[in-house]
Order: C-alpha cells, then structure tokens, then sequence
C-alpha cells in the first residue's frame, strides 16, 4: 500500500487527533448550554376531543372538552358539585330570590371580579349571558322558514324566554330577571361555568362587532324589542352582528393572537393551545373569588383511544385520564402500579320502553312483559365486568347520586320488578302469546346483550319476540313511529334541574316515544315546572316517578358506568357523574 | 409532450369531478347526521337540531349541496385570491384551516418514516436480491413478512409498552446486568455469522468479533451510565469516520481508486477537526444554520475531492462527499447527545423522554437541540412502526427487479468484458432496478398525504386520517372532500410525475402525444 503525502500528512494529523481526544474524552466536551425549562405543579388531564372554541355555550362549541376549558377559566354564581347539589359561590357574586309572583330573581356581582384584562365583570356580561340564553330575540319560525335565530346556543332557552328584557342595577354590576311565570330551574337559568354561563365578555363582543364599548351593547339590546316569530321583523344588522360574533368569533382550535378573545375570569386562563394536541392552562393571577386552586398549570392532552390515555398515564405523560368505560381500560388500569381508579356512574342510563299501543295497549301486558325483564343478569352480564357493584337502576326519574333516589325507589313500586316471575306474568297474560318487535342498536353490543337476555326470559312467559334491531344511523330516526313495540336505548339525566322530566314523561313531550299519557302524572308535571323550591320538587319529582311506574312504562336498566383513573402522585380527583367530570374540583387538584 | 401532459391533466380533471361527487354522496348518505340528538332528551332537542341542520345545510339535497359545495372549492383554483372555500366541519371549522392542520401532523409522522422505509427497504432488497437464497435473504424475507402480516395498532402498542414504557423505566438506572449484555452479543454475534455468508471461518470470525464488540460496548454503557450521559467522543468519531470512508469509497468508486479513498479519509478528518472546532457555533444552533452547515459539509467535501483529483474526478468527487455528509452527520449526532442530559433533565420531561402521544411536549422551553430531542422522542415510536409494516413491500421490490436484472443479457455481457462486481453492481444493475420503484414511490406519496389512519389514532397524532374519520363518524361530507381532494390531486399529480420520469429515466420509453 503506497500513500502519497497528503495521505501521510492526513495519517499524522488523524492520529494527533486521537491522541488528543483521548484525553478529552466525551467528559471534556463543551458543556452544552441548553436552556432549561421551569415549572412548578403541573398535572396533565387527558381529554378525548380536541379543543375548539371559547365559547362552549354555542351550538357548534358545546363539546365536552371545551366545557372543560370554559369551566376552569370561568366562574359563576354557582357551581355544581359531585353529590349533584347546587353549591353556591358568594365570593363572585350572589343570587336571590326577590319574589316568588311573579319570580324575581337579581344578580349581582361582586365588585373586584374582574376579566383578565382588568375589566370588571358587569352588568352587561351579565345582559349578554341572559340574550345569548333567553332566545329573547328570535323571530324565525321553522316551518315558515321566516325570522332569525340570533344567537345560535346550546342552552335550553324555554328559562329565560319567559323574562322581560332585564333591569339593570345603579352600581352597574346587577341585573334583575323577572318570569312571566313560575320557573322551575331558575336557579340555573344563567348556566354555570362552561356552559352557558358568564362566559363571554360583552366588552369584547362588542367591540368586535363594532361597537363602541359595552355600554353601547347594552343600549342595542334595550332598542331592539323582543321576537315573535308570528311576526317577524327584518333583521336587524347590528344584532346580528353581535350575535354572529358571539356564536363564531370565539371558535378557535390555536391561541389567537388577540388576548381578548381568551379572557377569563374563573381560576384557571389559557396560556397555549397546540392544534388537537395540548392546551396549557395557567393560574389567573388576579383570582380570589372563589375556590383557590393548587396546582400552577395544568396541562391537556386530546388523547383520543382509551388505551392510549391508559398507556400516557403509565408513562408518566398525563396525571388523570378520563377513558371510554369497558372492561378491558379497567383491567389495564387495575394492573398499573401508583394509579387510583375512579369508578362511578355517569349520567347516562339505558332503558327499556313499551308502547302503549298495538300489543302493549293493555296494560297486563305491558306489566306481564316488565315481570320477565332479567334486570339483574343484564347488570351481571354487560356492567358488572366493568363494575362489579353495579346494580339494576330502580328510578324512573332520579339517580343513585341525587338525595331524593333512595326515597323515591321504596315506594315507586320498582320492587315489583326486581327478579323476573315468569309465572306471574304467565298469569297475566291469560294465555295470550303477542307477538312484540324490539328495536334497539344492533351496532351497540351492550344494546344486543340487553336484546337477547330480555328475549331469551320473555319467551319463556309466552312473548313472541321479534328483533327489530336496527344499524346505528337508522334506529334513532325510528323512535315514535310506531314500527316497533319496546326499545331499549340510552337517555341522560339532567343530574340537576327537574324541565328535563316532561321532556320526557309528559303526554306530548318532545322526547316522548312511546306515548305514555297520563294524567296524574301531567298534572303533577305541570306543577313541577312551576315549582321554584327544591325540596317541593324532590316531594313532586317523587310523585311523578311512582305515577310512571304505576302505568307499566318500561324499566331503566343500568346507568353506564364511568371510568377514571389518576396517578397517586396527584390528589383532590372524585368521581362526578355530570358533563364536568372530574373537572368539577378542578381547583383542588394537587400534586403531592 | 406538452399535449400529453395537457390530456393528461384534462382526464385528472374530470375524473377527479366524477369522483368527488360519487364519495360526496355516499358520504352524504352514510347515515344520519342528526342520529344522535334524535334519541336525545335534552329540553332543547329540537332547537339544537334545527341548528344542526342550519349549520351542515340538512336542508338542501346531498346532489344539489354538493354543486354548492363545488362552487366554494372552485374558487381554489384561483391562485392568491385567498378566496378558497370547502365549507366548514361540524364544529364549525372552515376545512381549508383543518387541513392546515392535519396536513403538517400528518407529514411530520409519515415523511421520516417512509424516507426511512424507502432507503431501508431497497437496501435489504439489493443485498438479499444479491445473496438470492441465503441464510440472510430466508432471515430478511422471513422478518419483512412477519412484520407486513402483523397488526400495526397491536405492534404500536407493543411499542410504547416496551419502547417507551420500558426504556424510560430503564433509564431511571440504565445499568445492564452482564447477563443482558452477553446475551445480546451472542444474539447479534449469531445473526451476523448466518448472515456474513462466505466460508465457515469468515462467518466464525465475523461472529466473533460482533459479538465481542457488542458485549464490550455494552458492558461499557452500563459501567459508565451511558445512556444518562451519552456522547460520542472525537475518537468514536474518528474511528467510524475512517470506516465510513472506506465503505463509501468502496461502493461508489472501489478500492482501487486511490485518490477517491484518500479525499475520503482526508474528509473524516477534516470531520474530527471540525468537531472541536465548531462547538461554539453549533451552541447557537437553529435549524436553518444546520442546513446550511450540511451544504457547506458536502460541499466542502465535494472540494476536497476536486482537489484530489485522480483519473476520474467525479467519482472522487462524489465519495468525499458523501463521506462528509455522513461525518457531519456523526458531529450532529455527538451534540444531541450533549444535549441529552439537559432534555432528560427536563422538568416537563421528567426523567421519561420517550413519548407514547403527541407531536412534543407542551411548553417545553429550550434550544434547537433539545427541541429537536424532543421531536425526535415523539416521532421514533410511530416511526419505527409504520417502517416495519411497510418494509416488506420495498424490500420484496427491490429484490424481485433487482434479480431480474441480474439475469439480464447486458450484465452478463458486463462481466464478460470484465468489468468489476463492483461497477457491474452499482454502475449497471442497481440504477435499472430503481426505475420501476418510481411508480410504487409515486403511488406511496399519495397514501402518505392520506394519513396513516390506525397509527395515527394510537399515537394520538391528529392528521388526515384522523379527519378524515371524524367527518365520515359525523356524516359530515366537508372534511371527507377537503381529505378526499387533497390526496386525489397528489395521487394523480404523482402519477403523472411518475409516467414523465420513466420515460426520462429510461431511453426505452417514450412519451407519444
């Protein structure tokens, strides 16, 4: 092998090198200079959706998650706790009754809760949350196709639709709604935090609908005169400016460069979100009214599959997961070393309806059909692997987590139905053999357990059963036309607030299927809603329950069990049952 | 040619109508958008329908919504007008921000990966292709099928448990018991034996010395805590740089020429020096210094090379460069390792650097390097997953056209003539076996855009897949079309690219307007 000299040169200088880095060695490099980062107190949650608006009270943004976000970066009059009671928060402001006819209720604000920019939350707000829920507004009409919707909300607005336009206190910072008629839920007729609640700055709206400042708002909302879609008006440009703002201007899956478009006035406030990845929460420093929360940021991750939220929590990525409840997540949880799990029951409750009509209009049948229900087995067999205290719910209208369940369960006549008796059932049916068409969602396999348990033990009383089942984007449209006898399927308590009840139970109700009508419990119905008492609506509530019952209506199942899991590094999570989840204490989180 | 490429750009044109409007529709009817308000018992049902139905225009025909839909997406075609229009999602998004969006997710995850896949892939097919029939071409054929046949959400999963989960509890006290280390060189010592192929001492010796290398490396990771506190060194550099520099030059000029072999180790050199040297600047690094630094490496390779000269300059030329490439790149290699304490350190990061989820830590604050660490231990996971499931097909490719080239008449004439393996290999063979790779390469671009639907869900990456998905969950057709039009256009685009390139890669071809 022959070199020239370069490669002599180049050999020379190779091996003086080595010489010399050997004593340098990796020990000896440069010191990088890095930056390093600083935190203190931060707990990751895990979120399914990704984040996209600020204003969680739109149609378009009412997602979980952003209620979340809007929760934590909000506050309000009140705040909804784990036992489903209405806690109230008096350090932001307070609420009272003034009268109870015609009912008055006035808010004020405490001085000092501020927007994060400075601004005192006011009266407008506080005007703004009332026209964005009220539907005050609203001329259209669906069938005519004619009016407008101005603000396009999430909230119920039959509440608020029922007050004049409000009045505005001297100090600026209250307002006093007055109902043209009792309202039931009144308490919560300004939401809570995230959900329709004092969420949007009016200052900001209108500002960005080119107004002057909110005392300009204000003014528009006094000139223009209330809605009626007999009669619709043209539209009114400015509104619908503002109202357009309100409903699309806060939507936003990144950090908008302009501050006012995140402002908070709750605990936490957004410092960054990365599109469907994370959204930083930090501590609103000017907060004091209301709960003090512990941890200085918290940071969420959209972590869509359940395994993937277990496998993060593992690893050490986030703290608390909140994963789609099956068998398999709880296992996988039950096997991590320094991981909390949190079962509960969410809202959400199958159950099972009969029709009064066709072979269920007698209502022998309908009670024989009840008798052969195998509640328990279906508990045992679609629930239990997932939590094994799960047990049938006996409420038509309350939930084991609501005060009032337990009394309404001894003597609503559930505990006719508790095992199946197939022999009494064989007598009610005097030897009859309807023939009954069960429809349900056969791409829901807890749907089709509940099918073939509850086929299987009719059959045997007599019922010829016929599967109905249909795919998931066909069976919903079905409901209350009459092409089936029974269903099985899903509905969510309302947790707190009673106007969801003759959504369901009233003779005409908008979310009645199966055509249950009956009077006494209308007529208990139509005082509930005006029934402005808490303890008078439990009494009422429990009332209606043991009337629905007593008509042979059908049976609710189960609720869905609920599924949450944190690392024992974090403390202060519990199980809440309601939309918020564990979110709800969100201020007493706390690293260990 | 122009009129071919007009012709052909008309035919995509009109396919591309066509079948916008069939997935428009049977997006549109693929259920019910309002299924799940519908068995709702919400007090405000009917007014969060109505809004529904306002919102994704329920109103109008799916075919007559579709012409409007058409008309907003038109108006892309309209350069910087800014006036492009695919409607918005259910949640109220304008799509073209959507795509934005998952377009940038989606190609951090797959572009690394299939890069990775494409060079892995023809690299094994070549050297089974030319070792038909080897313990090696049975051991690569055997594994590309195991991996193509195996379920990638189960092998993500697999992946983070022992990848992530368990390197990072590794690293809490990354000492290797000597069993491990043992075992692992024997392993590897075995696997490099059946591979090396040759007579039985070459194999035994082969064998040996991997497995001695491995377990000596090994052992001195764990004494060391290494992978606490990792680096290189100039001597490690050194030594691999003259490796790289012998390898390079032996595939792309061949021992024998002397001047490419010494520009090529003159380049390592350089590299060694260079690493005490540009220390301070690589501190202030950013991503477009890095560039710019590669290009400078290469080109100052290419330089030296130039200077060497030789008989044939190009091929000197060419192997400094490369070399200086690959020795830059063990510079680079060496200062992310630097950073590597300071990353691990991390308090967001908290001891546990590799990542199960996401494209990166929230709010990690540093320099380039642990920013780059820190992409880097988001994306290696996802990464290694998507390579080896679509290893197979590259691999498989590349070694059937190889080996049908192989059989051509020309190379047995090459070799007749008496030409090297070498140049009859790398000159004659290898750049014949690429050319039907072009289509397969053009195909897989399209499928890139489109989004790795599965990895993406495990990883939590939300890219095209994933939106994709979601439109398709919420009958919602805007983000299906948004989707739709972006990987058809590709597809079709890459197509076209990829029948031009044929016939100007290979004489035999010609384009007939």
């Amino acid at each position: 092998m022959r070199f020239g000299r370069i490669s002599q040169a180049v050999g020379v200088l190779a091996i003086a090198t080595l010489a010399l880095s050997a004593c340098a060695g990796n020990t000896g490099s440069p010191s990088p200079t890095s930056g390093g980062a600083q935190e203190g107190g931060t707990i990751g949650v895990a979120e399914t959706n990704g984040f996209s608006s600020f204003n969680s009270g739109t149609a378009d943004g009412n997602s979980d998650v952003n209620g979340h976000i809007g929760y934590a970066t909000h506050s309000n009059f009140l705040y909804i706790d784990d036992k489903l009671n209405i806690v109230k928060n008096e350090k932001f402001g307070k609420y009272e009754k003034l009268s109870d006819d015609p009912l008055t209720v006035k808010y004020t604000v405490n001085e000092g809760v501020k927007w994060s920019d400075g601004t005192q939350v006011s009266a407008a707000d506080l005007l703004l949350t009332w026209a964005s829920g009220s539907a005050y507004y609203d001329d259209s009409n669906a069938e005519k196709k004619t009016g407008t919707t101005y603000f396009l909300t999430a909230a119920d607005t039959s509440g608020l639709n029922l007050t004049d336009f409000p009045e505005i206190g001297e100090d600026n910072r209250s307002i006093t709604l007055k109902y043209s008629k009792p309202f039931a839920d009144w308490e919560l007729a300004l939401g809570f935090a995230g959900n329709g609640g004092i969420d949007i700055p009016a200052h900001v709206v209108a500002q960005k609908a080119g107004l002057k400042d909110a005392q300009a708002l204000v003014d528009l909302f006094k000139s223009v005169k209330r809605g009626d879609p007999a009669a619709p008006k043209p539209v009114n440009a400015q509104l619908k400016k503002v109202a357009d703002f309100w409903s699309t201007g806060f939507d936003s899956k990144t950090l908008p460069s302009d501050p006012n478009l995140f402002l908070s006035n709750g605990p936490y406030i957004v410092k960054d979100v990365v599109a469907e990845q994370s959204l930083t929460l930090v501590r609103n420093k000017d907060y004091n009214w209301g709960p003090t929360p512990h941890a200085d940021e918290i940071v969420v991750r959209t972590i869509g599959s359940a395994p993937a939220q277990v496998q993060a929590l593992k690893n050490g990525e986030v703290d608390i997961i909140n994963p789609q409840a099956s068998a398999d997540t709880v296992e996988q949880i039950k096997a991590l070393d320094g991981v909390q799990l949190l079962q509960g029951k969410q809202l959400s409750y199958d159950h099972l309806d009969l029709n009064y009509s066709g072979p269920f209009a007698d209502k022998d049948v309908r009670t024989a059909f009840m008798l052969t229900v195998p509640r328990k087995d279906i508990v045992d067999k679609i629930i239990k692997k997932i939590d094994p205290e799960a047990t049938p719910l006996d409420s038509q209208i309350f939930v084991p987590a609501q005060a009032a369940y337990a009394d309404s369960v001894k003597n609503n006549g559930s505990s006719e139905y508790q095992d199946v008796n197939v022999d009494k059932a064989k007598q009610l049916l005097a030897g009859k053999t309807p023939t009954i068409r069960i429809m349900y969602n056969k791409d829901n396999p807890n749907r089709v357990d509940a099918f073939s348990l509850i086929r299987e033990s009719a059959t045997k009383a007599g019922f010829k059963i016929v599967d109905g089942g249909l795919g998931k984007a066909d069976w919903s449209a079905h409901l209350g036309d009459g092409s089936y006898d029974a269903t099985i399927f899903g509905w969510i308590n309302s947790g707190v607030g009673v106007t969801g009840t003759p959504q369901i139970f009233k003779t005409g109700g908008g979310s009645n299927f199966n055509g249950l009508s009956s009077p006494d419990a209308d007529k208990l119905m139509d005082e509930l809603i005006i029934t402005t008492d808490k303890a008078k609506q439990d009494e009422l509530q429990t009332k209606i329950d043991a009337a629905i019952w007593s008509t042979s209506y059908g049976l609710p199942l189960f609720q869905s069990p609920d599924v949450k899991a944190y690392s024992d590094q974090i403390s202060g999570v519990t199980a809440m049952p309601n939309q918020t989840g564990v979110w709800w204490n969100v201020w007493d989180w706390a690293r260990k | 040619m122009l009129s071919y490429v007009v012709r052909r750009l008309a035919t995509a044109a009109l396919i591309l109508l066509g079948a916008s409007f069939l997935v428009y529709l049977l997006t549109a009817s693929s259920g019910d958008p309002l299924a799940d308000l519908r068995a709702s018992n919400a007090p405000n049902r009917q007014q969060l329908m109505d809004a529904r139905s306002q919102l994704l225009d329920l109103d109008t025909p799916a075919p007559l919504r579709y012409f409007k839909w058409l008309g907003g997406a038109a108006q892309c075609l309209v350069p910087f007008a800014g006036t492009c229009d695919l409607g918005k999602s259910v949640t109220g998004q304008p799509i073209t921000e959507a795509l934005g969006i998952a377009l940038v997710q989606t190609l951090t995850l797959v572009t690394g990966a299939t890069v990775l896949a494409i060079l892995i892939g023809i690299t094994l097919g070549i050297v089974t292709a030319l070792r038909q029939y080897s313990a090696l071409d049975y051991g690569v054929t055997f594994m590309a099928f195991l991996f193509f046949s195996l379920p990638i959400f189960w092998v993500a999963v697999l992946l983070k448990e022992f990848g992530a989960i368990g390197f990072n509890n590794f690293l809490r006290n990354p000492v290797i018991p000597l069993p491990v280390s043992l075992g692992t060189g024997i392993v590897l010592g075995v696997v490099v034996a059946v591979a090396a192929g040759g007579e039985i001492k070459r194999r035994l010796i082969s064998g040996g010395v991997v497995f001695a290398l491995v377990t000596a490396v090994m052992v001195y990771f764990s004494a060391t805590l290494w992978f606490k506190n990792p680096g290189l060194g100039p001597v490690v550099i050194g030594i691999a740089g003259v490796g790289m520099a012998f390898a390079v030059t032996t595939l792309v000029s061949g021992l024998k020429n002397r001047k490419a072999l010494q520009a090529s180790l003159i380049v390592a050199g350089l590299g060694v020096v260079s690493w005490f040297v540009i220390q301070p600047l690589l501190a202030q690094a950013t991503g477009l210094m890095i560039f710019l630094l590669a290009i400078a490496t290469v080109l100052v390779g290419v330089g030296v090379g130039y200077l060497m000269g030789g008989y044939d300059r190009g091929q000197s030329m060419r192997a400094a460069g490369i070399t200086a490439f690959l020795v830059g790149g063990l510079v680079a290699l060496d200062r992310f390792m630097q950073a590597w304490p300071t990353y691990f350190n991390n308090s967001r990061v908290r001891g546990r650097p590799i990542a199960t989820i996401g494209a990166g830590t929230p709010n990690l604050q540093g320099d380039y390097w642990v920013l780059t660490i820190d992409t880097f231990t988001h994306l290696i996971l996802p990464t290694v997953a998507l390579i080896l499931v679509s290893l197979a097909s590259y691999t498989r490719f590349t070694r059937s056209s190889m080996l049908e080239i192989m059989n051509m008449d020309y190379i047995r004439t090459a070799r007749a003539k008496g030409l090297s393996e070498r140049s009859v290999i790398m000159g004659h063979a290898f750049r014949n076996a690429l050319i039907p790779l072009a289509t397969i390469v053009a195909f897989d671009i399209g499928a890139l855009i489109g989004g790795a639907v599965i990895t993406e869900s495990v990883f939590s990456v939300h890219g095209m897949g994933f939106l994709f998905l979601d439109g398709i969950t919420h009958i919602d057709p805007n983000p299906v079309m948004g989707v739709f039009l972006c990987v058809a256009v590709t597809a079709m685009v890459f197509n076209l690219i990829a029948d031009l390139a044929y016939s100007a890669l290979d004489p035999r071809v010609r384009i007939k307007a």
